[in-house]
C-alpha cells in the first residue's frame, strides 16, 4: 500500500490509527531484537499522538484533511532532538538527556500529523561510514554479520525491514546516502540551508543536513516537503519556501543531462558494484536521458583531506560543551573543573570522538591552522566552482554511492582509521559543497544492496527525485 | 622590541556590557529577574541542537560606537569561536571575533587634549557568572549563573599609548561619557571591565597583564599599586595578574611564556552579516550629538569658554543640565555654577552626577535667587553643597532658614557702623595704610549678618562711613 493511500485509510477511519501504531511499536520491537535500529522506541509519545489525532477524526476535525503525513510512522535519527525522548546522537555522554525542545523537522512532522516512534542508531555524533561506532550498533537487514553504513545506520536499516515508515536521517559527509545504498532503500540529503538544522545536535555546522529516508521515491519527496523551508531560529537556514516535490515524481526525464564522474569507476570501485550502477545508467538512458562522460578531477582527489579537515575542526568545538556539568553523564564531583572535565570526557567519548577531536584541534592551532584549515576553506570553493561549472551543462552527476558491498563487521575491524575513512570517497565532496544528493537502489548482488549516486545544483533536488522516480518505474 | 619614550606603558582591553534588551544570540531578556538562572534558553544555555541567531540591535549599538571612536568599519560582520574549557562557558567556547573586527584605527581624546588609538572594536557574547558561596580564594565550589550568559558585549582595544595610571583613568572615564552619550551602556547597572597591559622603564617594560578591574576609578587605583609593586620588585616576569579591589592588591594568576591557543574558527552557526554603506548612514542619521558637538554649540550660542565647554560636555548629564538650566538663567552664570561649584562639590563627596537626585530645577530655582540678588554666592555654595547630599525645595529653604540677602542699605549700614566702633585697632591700622585691615572690618560685617551681605557692597559702604 502507498503512503498515499495509507493516509486516505487513516482519515477515512478504514484503519484504526491507534491499534495501527500499537502494531508498528510492536514490529519496531521485534526488529529490534535483531538488529538494533532503535537506541529509543518513544513508544508514550507515539500513542499519546495517535490518540490526538484519532479524536480529531471522530470529531470531523476539518485540519486533519490538510495533514501531509496523518499517521505516518516516522522514525529520527538519534541525532535529532525530540522534546522530552532520550537524545544521545549516540554517544554515551549524553545518555539520560532529554532535550527540552522540538528540533524544527520535529515541529514540522508534528504538524503534519506524523507519528514519532523513535530514535534511531547512529555513530556517535556521525563520526563513521558503518555505524560501528556506538554503543548500539545497527546490522545490514540482509545480512546481519553486516554493517548498515553509517552515520544513519539505523534510519536507513529500519527503512527497509518496516513498511509504512519513512525516516529522519542526517549526512555531514555522506552519512544519508552510504547507509541507504548499503540497505538497499532511497536517501535524499538536501542542499545545505534548505533544512532547518535547529535543534540538530552538530557535527560540522557548515555541513550538517538533515533529509529523508525511505523504500519509496514518494515517502522521500513527501517528507522532503514536509521538512524543507524557511526557520528564523537557524541563522543558515536558506530564505526559500518549501516546494511541491511530489510533483517531480513520475515526471518524465526524456532529455535530462547526466554527467558520468569517470574518476569514480574503475581503481578502488568493486566491481560488482561498477557492474550494478552502469546497469542504473543504462536504465536512465532507455528513459530518455542523455549521458556523457565528465571528469571531475578535484572533488575526488581532494574531497577526503578537505572534508575531514573542516568537519573535525567544527566538530572539536562542538564537542567542547559535552562535560559532565549541564546534562548527560555526571561523575562524583572532585578535583578542579579540568580534572573533572577530562575524567567525564575521558570515561564517555568514544574513541572515534577523541581521534577527531586531537584532529580538529591540531588543524585549527596557531600555527597550523594555516596549513589544515584555512586551507580547506579555500580548497572548498575550488571544488564548489568545479561543480557548479558541470551543473551550467549537466542536470545531474552520476557516481556509485560506496565504493563496496556493505562489508562484514569482522573486516570492519581490521580497518585502518584511514582505510575507515576512504568508505567516504565519493559522498564527501558532494557535502563539501553543500550539493544535494540521492541514493537510488540500483540491484543485488551476492544478495546484497548496491546503490547509485545522483548529484544535482543547489536547490534542485526536484530533478533528483525525477530521476529516482523514473527509475523506481521499471521495479 | 618596541621602543617607548615613556617611563609606562599602558595599553587597555575594555569590556563593555551593551544595553540591549536581549541577548546577543537568543531573545533572553538581558536584565530583570535576579533569581539565578531563570533569564535563560537553550541557547544561552548551550544545550545540544540550539543554534544563534544575531541580536540586529547589539551590532547598532556597536556600530554607533565604532563611528563615535572614528573606526574604519569592517564591511562584513564575522563571528569566531576561541575555544577553551572554564565553568562560566556555557559552550566551552565563546563566540567572538578575531581575524576581521568590527571596527580598528580608531581614536578617543584624553581631557588633556591627547589622542589615543584605538586597535579594535569587536562584539563577542559574555560567559555566565560564577557565584563563589564563600569568597573567592575559600569556597570548596562555584555556582554557575546563565543570567548574564550570552548579554553582548563590545571589547575596546587601546594602542600602548597611554602613559600614566591618570591617563588610564581618564580614558575610562571618557569612553564611559562616549557610551553614555550613545545610550548603548547603561550607566548605572551596566557592567565596564577593563584589562591593563602596563610595563614600566626599570623592568625593560616588560608586559604584565592585570585582569578584573571594574570601573575607572578602580583603574587608577590598581595601576598605581601595579607601577610601586614593579619599582619595588627587582626581577619582573611577563605574567598575568588579578585586581583584587577589596584588598586593593594584584596578585599573580598565571605565568606564562607564550599566548595561550584559543584555536580559533569561524562559527558557521552564523552567517556573515554585511553592514551596509545605507545602514550607516541609517546609524549615523539617528546619533544623538556627541560631547565634541556640544563644545562648538556651547561655545557659539553661549559664549562660554572653550575650557568651560569641555568640561560641561565631558559629562552627558553635566551637559544636558546646562543645556536646560541656561535657557532660564544666563549661560555665563549657569556655566560658572555647574563647571566650577557643582564639579567641585561632586568632587568633593566623590560623585557623579547621575549618581545624586540633584536635577535642573534644583539648579534653576538656585541660581535664579543668585541671578536675582536674592542670596549671596557663599549662601548659594553652601545650599549646594547640601543639596548635593540630600534634595529639597530651595525657595523654601531659603525662606524658612532666612538666608535671603541683606539688600537695605540702612541695615547693612547699621552693621557697618557697628563692626567700625566694634574694631577700632583696625581701623586705626586701614589708616596708617594696611590695606589688609580692610578685609578684617568686611569680616565682621559678614559674620553679623551671617554671609547674607556680599562682600562688594559691604566695602564700598565701610569706605564711605570711614571717610
Amino acid at each position: 500500500m502507498s503512503t498515499a493511500d495509507f493516509i486516505k485509510k487513516i482519515k477515512s477511519g478504514e484503519i484504526d490509527i491507534v491499534e495501527h501504531t500499537e502494531k508498528i511499536i510492536e514490529d519496531c520491537r521485534e526488529i529490534n531484537k535483531e538488529y538494533n535500529y532503535f537506541n529509543t522506541i518513544s513508544e508514550e509519545l507515539a500513542l499519546e499522538q495517535a490518540k490526538a489525532i484519532k479524536n480529531q477524526i471522530k470529531n470531523k476535525d476539518k485540519k486533519i484533511k490538510s495533514k501531509k503525513l496523518l499517521g505516518v510512522a516516522i522514525s529520527v535519527k538519534d541525532a535529532i532532538c525530540v522534546r522530552n525522548i532520550e537524545t544521545t546522537a549516540g554517544s554515551r555522554i549524553l545518555k539520560g538527556y532529554r532535550p527540552l525542545f522540538d528540533a524544527f523537522v520535529i515541529q514540522r512532522v508534528k504538524e503534519e500529523g506524523g507519528i514519532i516512534i523513535g530514535k534511531t542508531s547512529q555513530d556517535e555524533f556521525g563520526f563513521g561510514a558503518f555505524s560501528v561506532n556506538t554503543f548500539n550498533v545497527p546490522k545490514n537487514p540482509f545480512d546481519r554479520e553486516r554493517t548498515c553504513g553509517g552515520s544513519s545506520g539505523g534510519a536507513a536499516g529500519l527503512s527497509q525491514k518496516l513498511s509504512s515508515h519513512i525516516a529522519l536521517g542526517e549526512s555531514t559527509g555522506g552519512s544519508i546516502v552510504t547507509p541507504s545504498s548499503f540497505c538497499g532503500v532511497y536517501g535524499l540529503c538536501p542542499t545545505y540551508g534548505r533544512v532547518s538544522r535547529n535543534g540538530l545536535i552538530d557535527f560540522g555546522n557548515s555541513l550538517d543536513k538533515i533529509g529523508p529516508i525511505g523504500k519509496a521515491m514518494e515517502d522521500v519527496a513527501l517528507l522532503m516537503y514536509v521538512i524543507a523551508g524557511h526557520d528564523e531560529n537557524d541563522s543558515t537556514s536558506l530564505n526559500a519556501k518549501s516546494e511541491s516535490y511530489e510533483s517531480f515524481i513520475k515526471k518524465p526525464i526524456k532529455g535530462m543531462k547526466i554527467g558520468i564522474i569517470k574518476e569514480a569507476f574503475g581503481a578502488g570501485v568493486e566491481k560488482e558494484v561498477e557492474k550494478n550502477v552502469c546497469n542504473g545508467i543504462e536504465e536512465l538512458e532507455e528513459e530518455g536521458a542523455k549521458t556523457e562522460e565528465i571528469s571531475l578531477e578535484l572533488p575526488i582527489k581532494y574531497g577526503i583531506p578537505t572534508y575531514y579537515m573542516i568537519a573535525t575542526s567544527e566538530a572539536s568545538t562542538n564537542l567542547a560543551k559535552y562535560c559532565g556539568m549541564r546534562y548527560g553523564a555526571v561523575e562524583k564531583l572532585e578535583g578542579s573543573f579540568n580534572e573533572y572535565f577530562t575524567k567525564v570526557r575521558s570515561r564517555y567519548l568514544g574513541e572515534e570522538a577523541k581521534r577527531r577531536i586531537i584532529i580538529g584541534t591540531f588543524a585549527r592551532m596557531a600555527g597550523y591552522r594555516d596549513a589544515f584549515y584555512l586551507k580547506a576553506a579555500k580548497v572548498r570553493t575550488l571544488m564548489i566552482n568545479e561543480y557548479k561549472k558541470m551543473f551550467r551543462k549537466f542536470d545531474a552527476l552520476v557516481s556509485p554511492t560506496a565504493p563496496m558491498l556493505p562489508p562484514k563487521f569482522s573486516e570492519i575491524e581490521k580497518l585502518t582509521p584511514l582505510q575507515h575513512y576512504l568508505a567516504d570517497v565519493m559522498t564527501v565532496s558532494p557535502n563539501v559543497a553543500g550539493l544535494p544528493h540521492l541514493n537510488v537502489p540500483v540491484g543485488f548482488e551476492k544478495n546484497l544492496p548496491v546503490g547509485m549516486l545522483l548529484i544535482a545544483d543547489h536547490l534542485q533536488e526536484g530533478k533528483l527525485i525525477q530521476l529516482g522516480s523514473a527509475m523506481e518505474k521499471g521495479k | 622590541m618596541k621602543t617607548f619614550t615613556s617611563d609606562i606603558v599602558i595599553g587597555l582591553e575594555i569590556h563593555c556590557e551593551l544595553n540591549t534588551k536581549t541577548k546577543l544570540f537568543c531573545s533572553c531578556p538581558t536584565h530583570g529577574n535576579e533569581e539565578p538562572n531563570t533569564r535563560t534558553c537553550p541557547v544561552c544555555l548551550g544545550h545540544p541542537g540550539s543554534k544563534p541567531v544575531l541580536n540586529k540591535k547589539a551590532v547598532e549599538f556597536a556600530l554607533k560606537l565604532c563611528i563615535a571612536l572614528n573606526c574604519e568599519i569592517s564591511p562584513e560582520l564575522i563571528f569566531s569561536r576561541k575555544s577553551y574549557f572554564y565553568p562560566d562557558m556555557a559552550k566551552n567556547y565563546q563566540i567572538t571575533q578575531y581575524e576581521i573586527p568590527l571596527g580598528k584605527k580608531g581614536k578617543l581624546r584624553l581631557g588633556n587634549g591627547k589622542e589615543i588609538g584605538i586597535t579594535r572594536v569587536h562584539m563577542e557574547e559574555d560567559p555566565a557568572s560564577l557565584v563563589h558561596p564563600a569568597g573567592m580564594k575559600e569556597s570548596a565550589y562555584v555556582l554557575v549563573d546563565y543570567n548574564r550568559s550570552g548579554n553582548p558585549l563590545v571589547e575596546i582595544v587601546t594602542e600602548p599609548e597611554l602613559t600614566s595610571p591618570d591617563e588610564a583613568r581618564d580614558f575610562m572615564k571618557q569612553l564611559i561619557g562616549v557610551l553614555n552619550y550613545l545610550e548603548i551602556f547603561d550607566i548605572n547597572e551596566g557592567i565596564i571591565k577593563a584589562d591593563a597591559n602596563i610595563s614600566i622603564k626599570e623592568s625593560c617594560y616588560k608586559r604584565v597583564e592585570i585582569k578584573n578591574i571594574t570601573g575607572f576609578k578602580e583603574i587608577e587605583k590598581a595601576l598605581l599599586y601595579e607601577v610601586k609593586r614593579q619599582k619595588e620588585v627587582v626581577k619582573i616576569e611577563q605574567e598575568t595578574r588579578s585586581w583584587d579591589s577589596e584588598r586593593g592588591i594584584t596578585f599573580s594568576l598565571r605565568k606564562k611564556e607564550t599566548e595561550e591557543d584559543y584555536g580559533y574558527i569561524i562559527d558557521t552557526d552564523l552567517v556573515v552579516t554585511e553592514i551596509e554603506g545605507k545602514w550607516i548612514k541609517e546609524i549615523k542619521k539617528h546619533m544623538p550629538e556627541l560631547s565634541q558637538d556640544k563644545v562648538k554649540k556651547f561655545v557659539h550660542k553661549c559664549k562660554i569658554k572653550k575650557e568651560d565647554a569641555e568640561i560641561l560636555a565631558s559629562d552627558r548629564q553635566l551637559a544636558e543640565m546646562f543645556e536646560r538650566v541656561s535657557k532660564e538663567i544666563n549661560p555665563l552664570l549657569a556655566a560658572k555654577w555647574l563647571r566650577r561649584e557643582l564639579v567641585r562639590v561632586l568632587n568633593y563627596n566623590k560623585k557623579e552626577l547621575h549618581e545624586i537626585e540633584l536635577n535642573e530645577k534644583h539648579m534653576i530655582d538656585l541660581l535664579k535667587l543668585v541671578e536675582n540678588k536674592k542670596i549671596t554666592d557663599s549662601v548659594s555654595a553652601k545650599i549646594l553643597e547640601k543639596l548635593v547630599e540630600k534634595v529639597f525645595d530651595v525657595k523654601e529653604y531659603v525662606k524658612k532658614e532666612k538666608l535671603e540677602a541683606v539688600s537695605d542699605i540702612e541695615e547693612l549700614e547699621k552693621y557697618c557702623r557697628e563692626a567700625i566702633q566694634e574694631n577700632p585697632k583696625a581701623v586705626e591700622d586701614y589708616k596708617k595704610g594696611e590695606a589688609k585691615a580692610l578685609n578684617f572690618i568686611v569680616g565682621a560685617v559678614m559674620k553679623k549678618t551671617k554671609g547674607k551681605a556680599t562682600p562688594k557692597e559691604v566695602n564700598e559702604i565701610i569706605l564711605r562711613l570711614m571717610k
